[in-house]
């Protein structure tokens, strides 16, 4: 057993590598902030879209919301895998279900590739920041969950 | 190190919490030996999906189940090889579910996504081993 790492650990800290602004190995974990103006609401994600609780914590925020526009806003997340995509389709999926929509707002460039890779850009509908028109911050609900 | 590799072997149980920490274990390991931060980044997506699909699949989320990862470095390659309890796969059927823009499920990305950030992926023992390789570029 020379050379070999037994690592079951739950509770392992992230540290971010000097020298690089950000890698997927340091980004955090997933924090969304939440801004309501019904029919609309925009989810802005930051950190990292990946299996387990991030992405379980994205599936609960967004099937739980009433309103039948439902905006991701990806611009600060720099982290995602096929799960991640994945909860984007079913999302989408869920949302022509029920008469909603589902926008993909400003996807960071990880991201965007991710989605050229797997022919995504053509099955969502993804926006920039111009393309998507909220309330008045003032009278918009806000709050945030971190995962 | 133009004639030496750098090896590593790590061992983890079938369950999320481990594959997580074990990851960024994997990371640490490979970080100075990435030419560039895309680079890593492809790696660490790649070798996401696939100790994701060792525990998922060929562990089922059992944590009495014991999954290793071999990691070599070469002057030019990184080669990850990943070996879970399980009877495999089928894949033929795995890789024609390969996305090509109509796949509206949620699952059925990850070995696209490890061909596609990969320069090499192959399975053995019917699908319970799987080599991971990147050719590395001069930093």
């Amino acid at each position: 057993m020379d050379n070999i790492d037994l690592y079951a650990e739950t509770n392992y800290i992230s540290q971010t590598y000097s020298g690089k602004t950000e890698s997927l190995r340091g980004i955090d974990m997933l924090k969304i902030d939440i801004q309501s103006a019904p029919p609309m609401v925009k989810l802005l994600c930051s950190g990292r879209l990946v299996l387990g609780v991030e992405a379980e914590t994205l599936r609960c925020m967004a099937t739980s919301r009433p309103e039948r526009r439902v905006v991701v806003d990806l611009q600060e997340v720099h982290a995602m895998d096929a799960a991640g995509l994945g909860l984007l389709v079913e999302l989408h999926c869920r949302a022509q279900r029920r008469a909603g929509m589902l926008t993909v707002a400003n996807p960071s460039p990880c991201v965007r590739r991710l989605m050229a890779l797997t022919h995504l850009e053509s099955v969502l509908q993804v926006a920039g920041s111009a393309g998507i028109g909220m309330a008045d911050d003032d009278e918009s609900e806000r709050c945030a969950m971190t995962a | 190190m133009e004639h030496e590799t750098l090896s590593s072997e790590f061992v983890f149980t079938g369950d999320p919490a481990a594959m997580v920490a074990v990851r960024d274990r994997i990371m640490d390991f490979l970080h100075e030996h990435c030419a560039d931060e895309q680079q890593e980044i492809d790696i660490m997506i790649a070798l996401q999906e696939g100790l994701a699909n060792a525990v998922l699949h060929g562990s089922r989320n059992d944590p009495s189940k014991i999954i290793r990862c071999t990691v070599d470095v070469t002057s030019e390659a990184i080669t990850v090889v990943i070996s879970d309890p399980g009877h495999g796969f089928d894949i033929g059927v795995a890789a024609d579910s390969a996305d090509d823009g109509t796949n509206l499920t949620q699952h059925g990305r990850g070995i696209y996504l490890m061909r596609s950030l990969m320069d090499e992926v192959s399975y053995r023992h019917g699908g319970s081993e799987l080599r991971l390789k990147k050719l590395r570029r001069q930093r």
